[in-house]
């Protein structure tokens, strides 16, 4: 998977490359619209990180630019303005996505495995998922750990197929308010921690191997061991 | 809109007007009607002075023979004829007038010229003090109205003569005038109240779209303003002057958006770059001994942009420069949401929850910005509250109100805040957070038009009342 970073500043923009190569990607970087136009219309790239806030121009319109001219890869915007313009809605409604500033890692990551997925529309929709020996029937809505049945609430399995969606990998709270309560706020007290404790006093019982890791000053991650 | 209504200033304006004028035009005629009953009563008076005049030296100088009596009431009656025969409509002869001439010592019978019989003439006569000359009024038993009586004293023969005419034609005339006017004049004070209150509407239905559209202004779009007519009066300036000011708020507002997003800009890209090494440093496995401090600066990292946006976002809320997405929001869906995520935090601190929503409440509104408002407050009774309270969530519609009611029997507000809440940084002394929730929540609540209230509860604990207009109750 190769990408493409349009990114003003440039210690952000090394970072970024830093942590993208570090995921396995292969990254190529612009510093301003046009060299981003330039390098974009080469085609190679299969998704687009692109700031808003370029020293020549408006990312939006680099990505009308470049859609205009048949590229088709999916944008993951980011911006430091405070509010999200309508227009930037308008394109997470056309598929792509945005991202404010300053954002989780972990969050951009599995943004862009999002995005990606949703372009090679290789995302299979199977009915089971599994970690370990936990398994989850998403038609039934039951979760086995080994061969005892979980009793969960209705929220507690969402939470739980979310952690397994991504095992292996950090969801931040941020990430888990977004996807499990549709929710883009960012509360001041421990309400996603808790569910958090309850789910995995259910799922990692005594004397079972821990499944749901907290990974402070990040968010949750479900591994083996 | 164009409903006649009695609060609106159309209405009473043109009600002043028309009465002013009904006042004025009706005193016109007062005195029109005082002049004209004078110069009737004056032509009368005269009439009666000069026929007295011509009997009295008839009297005088016609022998005193038996012809005398055959004389006087010859020239009597051609003088009771003198008069135009005026007749009203139903052919009744108005002018009435009579002559009597009365020895002095009773003599002889009086001599009676016109209708009917003396006596009831003769009886109000002797109530009456005659002086020479000057005509008086009398009434006359018999009769509904008043004569104009003269007498004449002739001297040889000691005779007195009395000539009277009846007042019923001057009435008439008096009548006929008085109805014709006030005919003219209701039909006339119709007409300017309708042309009066039809100018007044038009004038103040154009104020009346001032107000709506600046209303709306305010509320949605400052980059909208309204039409300037051509004309110069007194309304288009008003749209003007609007229009300026709107011009002064829009260029405020956008400075304040300005500097807000430059601050974020600025704070935010050293931040995201602090954090995003941090991050990768912890995931880049670094050793055991380091992870627990990455963590920590990365949390603290957190609450200070958590505290950032939240002044940023204050600061723009209390400016009125938010930046809303309204659409329809069905207001019990999103507080079960809410509950929902905070039930478990809620439990963890042994509260008691009850919840009590009324369905089917849609309010226009901000969806994130609303969530927030409530996630603030819920987070608010989680920080504030000692272990194991109850707290009463419910939501009503309350005349076009969506109502949300937080109580709780806890400590309820220290009174250093209940004053004070809304404003920046206000908190109690021992209470955590940065008191930035409330002012928070009670400005994007004003933004979208509605209104926060906050009281102890008589039983003790604090309430909150969020009210918003509701765009929709129950929908089928």
């Amino acid at each position: 998977m190769r990408l493409l970073i349009v990114e003003d500043d440039a210690a952000i923009r090394g970072f970024l490359e830093r942590a993208l190569l570090e995921a396995g990607y292969q990254v190529d970087s612009a510093n301003d619209a046009r060299t981003g136009e330039l390098k974009a219309l080469e085609g190679i790239h299969d998704a687009f990180i692109i700031d808003l806030g370029l020293p020549d121009g408006d990312g939006l319109d680099l990505i009308a630019r470049c859609r205009a001219q048949g590229s088709s890869a999916p944008v993951l915007i980011l911006s430091a303005r405070r509010s999200v313009d309508e227009r930037v809605r308008g394109l997470e409604r056309g598929g792509d996505d945005y991202l404010t500033k300053p954002f989780a890692l972990a969050e951009l990551l599995a943004r862009l495995r999002n995005l990606l997925r949703r372009s090679s529309q290789g995302q299979s929709d199977s009915v089971r998922l599994g970690a370990a020996d936990l398994q989850l029937d998403l038609v039934r809505h039951e979760a086995r750990r080994g061969d005892q049945m979980l009793q969960l609430t209705p929220q507690e399995f969402l939470l739980l197929e979310y952690l397994c969606r991504n095992a292996g990998r950090v969801v931040t709270r941020t990430m888990i308010l977004d996807h499990v309560w549709r929710m883009r706020i960012d509360p001041a007290t421990n309400v996603v921690d808790v569910h958090i404790y309850r789910l995995r006093s259910k799922v990692d019982a005594a004397g079972r191997a821990p499944l749901i890791h907290t990974i402070r000053g990040v968010g949750y991650m479900l591994k083996n061991g | 809109m164009a409903k006649v209504s009695r609060t609106t200033a159309a209405w009473r304006l043109s009600i002043w007007t028309t009465l002013a004028f009904a006042l004025g035009t009706g005193l016109a005629f007062a005195i029109v009607h005082f002049l004209v009953a004078q110069t009737i009563r004056e032509r009368s008076d005269a009439w009666l002075s000069g026929e007295a005049e011509v009997l009295a030296q008839v009297s005088t100088n016609a022998p005193k023979d038996r012809l005398y009596t055959r004389i006087v009431r010859e020239v009597a009656e051609l003088a009771t004829r003198e008069l135009p025969d005026e007749r009203n409509s139903r052919g009744q002869k108005l002018n009435s007038v009579f002559f009597l001439a009365e020895h002095i010592d009773g003599s002889e019978a009086p001599l009676w010229v016109g209708p009917g019989s003396s006596d009831a003439v003769q009886k109000a006569i002797q109530a009456v003090n005659f002086g020479q000359g000057a005509p008086q009024s009398i009434h006359v038993e018999g009769w509904p109205t008043s004569f104009r009586v003269v007498s004449r004293r002739v001297d040889p023969g000691g005779i007195i003569i009395y000539l009277g005419l009846s007042d019923r034609g001057d009435m008439y005339v008096l009548r006929n005038l008085t109805r014709r006017f006030l005919l003219l004049w209701g039909a006339t004070v119709l007409l300017g109240f309708v042309i009066s209150y039809m100018s007044a509407r038009r004038t103040l239905l154009r104020v009346e779209y001032i107000a709506e559209a600046v209303a709306r202004i305010g509320s949605e779009d400052l980059g909208e303003r309204l039409p300037e007519s051509a004309s110069r009066d007194e309304i288009s300036r008003l749209a003007k002057t609007f229009n300026l000011m709107l011009d002064r708020i829009q260029s405020s507002v956008n400075q304040l958006r300005s500097v807000t997003d430059g601050v974020a800009h600025d704070l935010k890209s050293p931040v995201t770059l602090i954090r995003g090494t941090l991050e990768s440093a912890l995931s880049s496995g670094a050793r055991e001994k380091w992870r627990d401090s990455v963590g920590e600066a990365i949390e603290g990292l957190d609450r200070l942009l958590h505290l950032l946006n939240t002044t940023l976002d204050l600061a723009e809320a209390q400016a009125g420069a938010l930046r809303l997405d309204r659409r329809p929001v069905d207001l019990s869906g999103m507080v079960t949401q809410l509950v929902d995520l905070y039930q478990p935090a809620i439990a963890e601190r042994q509260h008691k929850l009850a919840v009590d929503l009324e369905r089917g409440l849609v309010v226009d509104a901000d969806v994130s910005l609303l969530s927030r408002v409530l996630s603030n407050l819920l987070d608010n009774e989680l920080t504030h509250l000692p272990r194991g309270c109850e707290i009463t969530i419910r939501l009503r519609s309350q005349q076009g109100l969506a109502e949300l009611a937080i109580e709780d029997n806890g400590p309820g507000f220290s009174p250093e805040i209940t004053a004070h809440a809304f404003e920046r940084f206000v908190k109690g002394k021992r209470s955590p957070g940065h008191g930035l929730g409330l002012p928070f929540v009670n400005a994007v609540v004003q933004a979208h038009g509605g209104e926060v209230r906050i009281y102890d509860r008589p039983e003790g604990g604090a309430g909150l009342v969020v009210s918003l207009p509701a765009s929709v109750l129950h929908p089928a």
